[in-house]
């Protein structure tokens, strides 16, 4: 099986063929309905507070809105003239393993082999309902059913026309590779092609064909091979940043010198005598060049004369200041019993956390190819959100969103970071005041300062525990700077109040009778923005950390205290067992190694538990912490691939790792410092941890979020670790070497 | 000048100053070379020369005129039937289905090849040094160890072979 989508742009994969006669004689429904508009629409009715509270509910570790999507089979399926069947979606491949993980929902029910199954990546000129973003860990959860309805009935249209040409009874019908054949004479078939094009007009059933029960899965459930791995060991791929055209030149931007400048004005000066420079393009809020080259783009941009109002010049502990937890301005999105009166002077422990900014800096910068034309506008680009691009470009350049089509290219990774679209405007812009087809590629300078980042964070905890480990009360109140507000429309900030993205994992999961989570809105200076899990890293971090404090405060192992105060049912149950399940790969009965310890954590999100046991060493000397394994478990219910599964936990362990330990990205006199690696050194190969997961399915044939939840326990179970060996808590990231050296002096 | 890159003959313009990477990727249209961070940081846009890797975004024309250069697509050889035969890197990234996203795989596969083809036997240590100064932010690096090390055994294999 091939993707497709590798050959962009040449071939314009997403569009239609030509060659297609589906027509549709009956509009589908769009399936699936936005939660977002629902719970807003009561807000106005029933008051602002209650709906916060109702709100927040939805948004704190369930699932995200499903959006829609097509009912019509032809709309993800294209017969091919070699008679395999094309699924296209809406759903990009960021090395998630999306277009695997819905090639194999598509091939269960179609019943065709895996190798008669194409997958391409569709451009927003296919009409694939509303959910043209890839997001929220929810493409498996959100495309699942209508897939599955919609190749079955897919798969029905075609044997029922089969059946007919064959001159048979449709249970007659079986499919013989890429053929149905007579199950009574199997030498009498019919290619899928065939008979795909022996009508020119479809009568889509009216009820969706029956379909296989969770049980009977046989393509599901298997680790099938990723389909975009050979493109990617080969070099075969292509990226935005690859994106090529006859005819392009580069462009570059001008940027500004400080987090809050605004342009004053800007003139050419002396940008056009640089040589490759073909156009250099001044607007009042903008200026770019258009090259030869990227080295002349870049050279040239160098010297437009630009002024600026430069603002404030921002310093790091003022940001740490700005975002601090106040006296009477968060919102309540959890409340549980009366907290007030079991803590303040009843409390038994209080503790503050912090988290700092960070950046996703995800190795493929941000890229993306435009060819504007007065009549068409098409852009290739690196971007998670292909749908908002479309109107964010065509608002830019002045042109009817109809007329501009976005083609999702592989993204060299996203994070959330490709869900914005700064540089397919750019490329937009600059394109369309060239006149040819512009591509626009960031350098790591830009990567690390013109973005948007993961907020700083505050959080206040507050908790009593009984002598036996019984939780009585855990108030968390958090400041954080915005993380989905920026990408919302701003009604939405003054209906919610606190930002369900900085919330996000925020709230108490563990059965105790008096809890409360209060969220404080912080307006930074610079943009926050969607990041892997949202807000999960650094809430729990605060709550699992603190949990763990409880424990010991108890004087309790943090295991035995986490199952303690957790019920059986539900999604107490589920944290239970991932809780048992990590505990006993990670060896919790057994004493670490001499010289290390081990810690617990374990997360809720999007209807996913996780629970971890990580094993660490502290070098005393210096303070560098190692990482030697972590051991997961996780429960995501029904697994489409286990290997992709895995691998999304392992890759989530290592962000995770990074995160406790070393990222930070640190803003000075009004800038950010970091402009390539050597500021934001990553982590290597060296210092990551051996990672072990095990899959715990609770069995209800639902599948359930896998991209982001592993996420969530990764640093408290480092940070406890670090507790268990030396006795020191450390309550803020990153626990690098000078800090924990600092603690432990 | 002339480039000599996966056994063919490119002439490009000449400007000895300006660096491969972007010779490669911008004006061959050979993309499968990949740009990280443009500062030798990241190993995004590792090929090798005469058999050495080399980040290309650290490397003037000049540095290379003449020699043999060898990218991930001039990689993978041809079976006697014509289909592509993987190096045994690719081959151990495919079993134990390294990439994420996939950005940094080309560094990391001329990385891992150029490393194997100077010291074929390593011990797991040498082989996790000398991936070292290659970032993956998506965090595959617990398989790429697994697959470089199943590579190495296959290149040991190979030696030993060899050496009889």
């Amino acid at each position: 099986m091939s993707d497709k989508t590798a050959k962009a742009p040449e071939n314009a994969a997403g569009q239609p063929t030509g060659r297609s006669r589906w027509r549709l004689t009956r509009r589908g429904f769009l399936i699936g309905a936005g939660i977002v508009a629902g719970g807003v629409a009561l807000g106005y009715t029933y008051g602002v507070p209650w709906v916060r509270l109702q709100v927040a509910g939805v948004f704190d570790g369930a699932e995200g809105p499903p959006g829609s999507f097509p009912k019509e089979p032809w709309a993800w399926f294209e017969v091919l003239p070699d008679s395999r069947i094309r699924l296209y979606l809406m759903k990009v491949e960021m090395g998630q393993g999306v277009h695997t993980a819905l090639a194999q929902v598509a091939a269960e029910e179609l019943g065709i082999g895996w190798s008669d199954l194409d997958v391409a990546q569709a451009s927003t000129e296919r009409d694939m309902g509303d959910s043209l973003m890839t997001s929220g860990s929810s493409s498996v959860t959100g495309v699942f059913e209508p897939l599955l309805a919609a190749a079955a009935t897919f798969r029905s249209m075609l044997a029922g026309e089969a059946a007919s040409l064959l001159g048979v009874s449709a249970d007659q019908v079986v499919v013989a590779g890429r053929s149905f054949a007579d199950s009574a004479d199997a030498s009498r078939s019919v290619d899928f092609y065939t008979v795909a094009t022996s009508r020119a007009e479809w009568e889509v059933p009216q009820e969706a064909a029956p379909l296989k029960r969770w049980q009977e899965y046989s393509v599901i459930g298997q680790s099938l091979p990723r389909v975009d791995i050979p493109a990617k060991v080969t070099g075969q791929a292509i990226y935005g940043m690859d994106a090529r055209m006859e005819g392009m030149k580069y462009g570059a931007v001008v940027r500004p010198p400080t987090l809050v400048a605004l342009p004053k004005s800007f003139q050419a000066g002396q940008a056009g005598e640089v040589e490759g420079v073909i156009q250099v393009v001044i607007a009042d809020d903008f200026a770019g060049v258009v090259a030869e080259s990227r080295a002349a783009a870049q050279a040239a941009v160098a010297r437009i004369d630009a002024t600026w109002e430069e603002g404030h010049r921002w310093q790091q502990a003022e940001l740490e200041q700005l975002v601090t937890v106040g006296e009477s301005d968060g919102v309540v999105i959890q409340e549980v019993g009366d907290v007030s009166r079991w803590l303040g002077d009843g409390a038994t422990l209080t503790a503050e956390y912090r988290t700092p900014l960070a950046v996703h800096t995800p190795l493929e910068a941000q890229a993306a190819l435009a060819d504007v034309q007065p009549d068409r506008v098409r852009v290739w680009c690196s971007t998670q959100g292909q749908g908002f691009v479309r109107g964010q470009v065509a608002k830019a350049i002045g042109v009817d969103e109809k007329i501009v089509e976005i083609l999702p290219t592989y993204v060299g990774g996203g994070y959330g970071r490709k869900a914005g679209w700064e540089v397919a405007i750019e490329a937009a812009r600059l394109s369309q005041a060239a006149g040819v087809p512009v591509h626009v590629g960031w350098t790591r300078a830009e990567e690390m300062r013109y973005g948007y980042f993961r907020p700083l964070t505050h959080h206040l905890l507050s908790g009593r525990v009984e002598k036996d480990g019984t939780l009585v009360a855990i108030e968390h109140r958090q400041a954080s700077g915005d993380v989905a507000f920026d990408f919302l429309p701003p009604f939405m900030s003054a209906v919610m109040g606190a930002d369900f993205g900085a919330y996000r994992g925020a709230t108490i999961r563990y059965d105790v009778p008096n809890k409360r989570t209060v969220a404080y809105r912080r307006d930074m200076p610079l943009r926050t923005g969607w990041w892997r899990a949202l807000g999960l890293l650094p809430n729990s971090f605060a709550v699992e950390s603190f949990v763990d404090e409880l424990a010991h405060a108890a004087g309790m192992d943090p295991l035995v205290f986490r199952l303690r105060n957790l019920g059986d049912e539900g999604d107490s149950g589920r944290l239970k067992r991932v809780l048992q399940a990590a505990a006993e790969l990670g060896e919790w009965d057994k004493p670490a190694p001499s010289g290390r310890a081990r810690g617990i954590a374990a997360t809720i999100d999007v209807g996913t538990p996780v629970a971890m046991v990580a094993e660490v060493s502290v070098d005393a000397g210096s303070g560098k912490v190692r990482v030697h394994k972590i051991a997961a478990a996780m429960d995501c219910g029904l697994v489409v691939n286990p290997d992709g599964a895995i691998a999304q936990v392992e890759g989530n362990v290592m962000w995770g790792v990074g995160s406790a330990l070393i990222e930070e990205l640190v803003v000075e006199d009004g800038q950010i410092v970091a402009t390539n690696f050597d500021r934001y050194p990553l982590l290597t190969i060296q210092d990551a941890p051996e990672v072990a997961v095990v899959l715990v399915d609770s069995g209800d044939g639902k599948p359930r979020g896998v991209g982001e939840p592993p996420l969530g326990p990764v640093v408290p179970a480092i940070a406890n670790a670090i507790f268990a060996l030396t006795g020191q808590r450390i309550r803020q990231l990153p626990m690098n070497e000078a800090r924990v050296k600092a603690a432990l002096a | 000048m002339n480039l000599r890159i996966n056994g063919t003959d490119y002439t490009v313009a000449d400007g000895s100053g300006r660096l491969l990477v972007y010779t490669l990727r911008d004006e061959l249209g050979l993309t499968g070379t990949k740009i990280g961070c443009a500062a030798g940081f990241c190993g995004s846009c590792t090929v090798m020369v005469e058999g050495v890797a080399r980040r290309a975004c650290l490397t003037p024309l000049a540095e290379v005129e003449g020699k043999a250069i060898t990218t991930i697509e001039g990689l993978a050889g041809r079976a006697e039937d014509g289909s592509v035969l993987l190096h045994p890197v690719q081959q151990a990234f495919v079993d134990a289905q390294v990439p994420q996203c996939g950005w940094c795989m080309s560094g990391q596969i001329m990385t891992a090849a150029a490393y194997l083809s100077q010291n074929p036997t390593p011990t797991e240590e040498e082989l996790v040094a000398a991936m070292a100064e290659n970032y993956c932010r998506c965090g595959c690096y617990h398989r790429i160890r697994r697959a470089v090390v199943a590579a190495a055994s296959q290149s040991a294999q190979v030696d030993s072979k060899g050496a009889v």
